[in-house]
């Protein structure tokens, strides 16, 4: 079953296409990696589908209910998380509070803070925002406000503030860059687990030596439209992909793209 | 000197609340509320326009509301004098009337910030309630226009020269107890969602909540409190006028006071407010002797608006975040697990 899908989502800016129509899906349970060049429409798709940007034409399914166009925050409420590229610290906030903010429904009510309520509930987010800043490995970390942080740390503080919320499926747009290797073989091993218990996962990611053996299902992404789909195996032996994206040349397989 | 402290005591009370108010809308929000002063200005209208009202109707009183209103103050004040618990029911009823009525209006007000960024927003605050404010001037309907109309005294069972004391007890008790509301505001989730949305506001979108329901239950909070300043500053002068609303009083100076006592810290604003109105009074009740003193070849009260707005300038240069900075919050909560995890 696919817990996401588009069908034949567009976005133009100006007479550009960013998204041509765009078919992906994600299966209930899996890690769907998207990949392309720089500038092939990974970020606007999850823009797009997150809401932050309105689609031209097309449409977005989530659990076969249309969520097209709809307001971030009812996405959000829906069950979908999302990081950002550029990381999105809070910053004059602490790593712990940037985390805290994100459960469902938190703090919105005024009754529940006047009457002091919300103190029951506080106990017991702290625990799981310290188990998961544990896990990532910033827990030292936990009061010193988020500007303070360095480009990788902040990377993390994103995943962790997306693990916090108990989301059905999480967008994750470059998670594992900037972080060193062992920590992002960390953290894949641990978005397997959450896989494991039915949560899936969309990832835009260039690292592919890292991600790619995590990876149920694969788009390749150019000049706004799908050109490749599948496995690993099917990726890395599709010519058109080698062609886009895995190197045209020698020289940038050396760099290591 | 009594009456220079109790004049300081009574105006600290007055600004404290609306300070604190703006502190929760700018200081926590980032909503840049160039309009306060109509909620303050609500307060007013609450108590000449709609309490004032309420008596004329409840009494059979006719006439226009300048005239009807003069009458309604000599009955009730006699009323009062009597029965002080008919004075703290009024009272009572004012601050009410006020909370609701800024409630309704600071939720209204900042529907606009659904189309604009912050600078244009605030320009847009500051016009409604400059709009605001010349209606009700210029409208001698609503409040009496630039006549004014008389209120009673609510406290008109304590003795004449009593009076100044007492109301200043009031004020600062109300005072205290908005202290404390924002403090319970601030210090919780709630307040940490509106300190995340000044810091980004796609990511408490993000994460499920929508910025502009939260953006309109602070400007309902916020403007309710600063009305009840509005109300308590008409029943103390037992008359109001819109000319006494002005941007100056209640718009720029609890600017000036949250910057100078840091945004964002509610002790800090505080102490503030308190700077702020100390210097304020003393360079009020001492303007001639300083006028003569420094030879100033204009009025002291121009050297006032000089001073606070070369002190705007120099904190917003040198000190932006105030006297007290802006410290992270640590909820109870917080120090409960922290300290398990030490042990």
């Amino acid at each position: 079953m696919k817990v996401l899908e588009t069908q034949n989502l567009s976005k133009f800016f100006d007479g550009l296409k960013a998204l041509n129509r765009v078919n992906i899906g994600v299966e209930k349970g899996s890690i769907t990696l998207v990949i392309g060049p720089n500038g092939s429409g990974k970020t606007t798709f999850i823009n797009t589908v997150s809401g932050f940007y309105r689609a031209d034409e097309g449409k977005v399914f989530f659990e076969g209910r249309d969520i097209t166009n709809k307001p971030p925050y009812e996405i959000s409420k829906l069950g979908i998380v999302r990081t950002f590229q550029i990381p999105q610290p809070l910053k004059k906030m602490t790593v712990l509070e940037n985390l805290l903010i994100a459960p469902d429904g938190y703090g919105e009510s005024v009754l529940n803070t006047i009457t002091g309520k919300w103190m029951n509930e506080e106990e017991e987010i702290v625990e799981k925002a310290f188990k998961i800043l544990e896990f990532l490995k910033i827990d030292h970390l936990w009061d010193s406000e988020a500007q303070n942080l360095s480009g990788g740390q902040l990377k993390l503080l994103e995943v962790a503030r997306a693990m916090m919320k108990d989301a059905k499926l999480i967008i994750m747009d470059e998670p594992i860059a900037g972080v060193n290797p062992v920590l992002s073989h960390d953290m894949l091993d641990r978005f397997v687990e959450l896989k494991k218990m039915g949560i899936s996962f969309l990832i835009v990611e260039h690292r592919l030596d890292i991600v790619l053996k995590y990876s149920d299902h694969i788009y390749v992404m150019a000049n706004g439209s799908v050109i490749a789909e599948g496995k690993e195996e099917d990726i890395l032996n599709n010519p058109r992909v080698v062609e886009v994206y895995l190197g045209a040349s020698d020289s940038e397989v050396e760099c290591g793209v | 000197m009594e009456e220079v402290i109790v004049t300081i005591a009574l105006w600290f009370g007055f600004y404290t609340i609306v300070s604190l108010s703006l502190n929760l809308e700018y200081g926590f929000a980032g909503i840049p509320n160039f309009g306060r002063a109509l909620a303050v200005l609500m307060g007013g209208v609450a108590v000449g326009g709609i309490f004032n009202r309420i008596l004329i109707y409840a009494f059979g009183v006719s006439g226009d509301i300048i005239t009807a209103s003069a009458q309604i103050r000599s009955m009730t004040n006699d009323l009062i004098a009597s029965n002080p618990v008919y004075g703290v029911g009024l009272l009572l009823l004012c601050l009410a009337l006020a909370a609701i009525l800024g409630a309704v209006t600071g939720a209204l007000f900042i529907l606009p910030s659904a189309k604009l960024s912050e600078d244009y927003l605030a320009i847009t605050l500051l016009a409604i309630s400059e709009v605001a404010f010349m209606v009700c001037n210029y409208n001698t309907a609503i409040i009496g226009g630039y006549y004014g109309v008389s209120t009673p005294d609510v406290l008109a069972f304590v003795p004449g020269e009593e009076r100044m004391v007492a109301f200043t007890v009031v004020t600062l008790l109300i005072a205290f107890l908005v202290y404390v509301i924002v403090r319970r505001l601030t210090n919780s989730p709630f307040g940490r969602l509106l300190r995340a949305m000044r810091e980004n506001e796609s990511v408490v979108e993000a994460t499920g909540k929508s910025v502009m329901v939260l953006r309109i239950k602070t400007a309902a909070i916020g403007s309710a409190l600063a009305s009840l300043a509005g109300a308590l500053y008409s029943l103390y002068s037992v008359n109001v006028i819109a000319t006494s609303f002005s941007r100056v009083e209640w718009t720029f100076y609890p600017f000036l006071m949250l910057l100078l006592g840091g945004a964002g810290n509610n002790r800090g604003v505080v102490v503030g407010t308190f700077t702020f109105v100390i210097v304020k009074i003393l360079l009020t009740i001492y303007k001639h002797e300083i006028r003569t003193f420094l030879h100033l070849p204009f009025e002291a009260v121009w050297l006032e608006y000089i001073l606070f707005g070369l002190l705007m300038y120099f904190v917003l240069l040198y000190r932006p975040e105030g006297l007290i900075k802006e410290r992270p919050i640590f909820t109870a909560p917080i120090k409960k697990v922290v300290a398990k995890i030490r042990a």
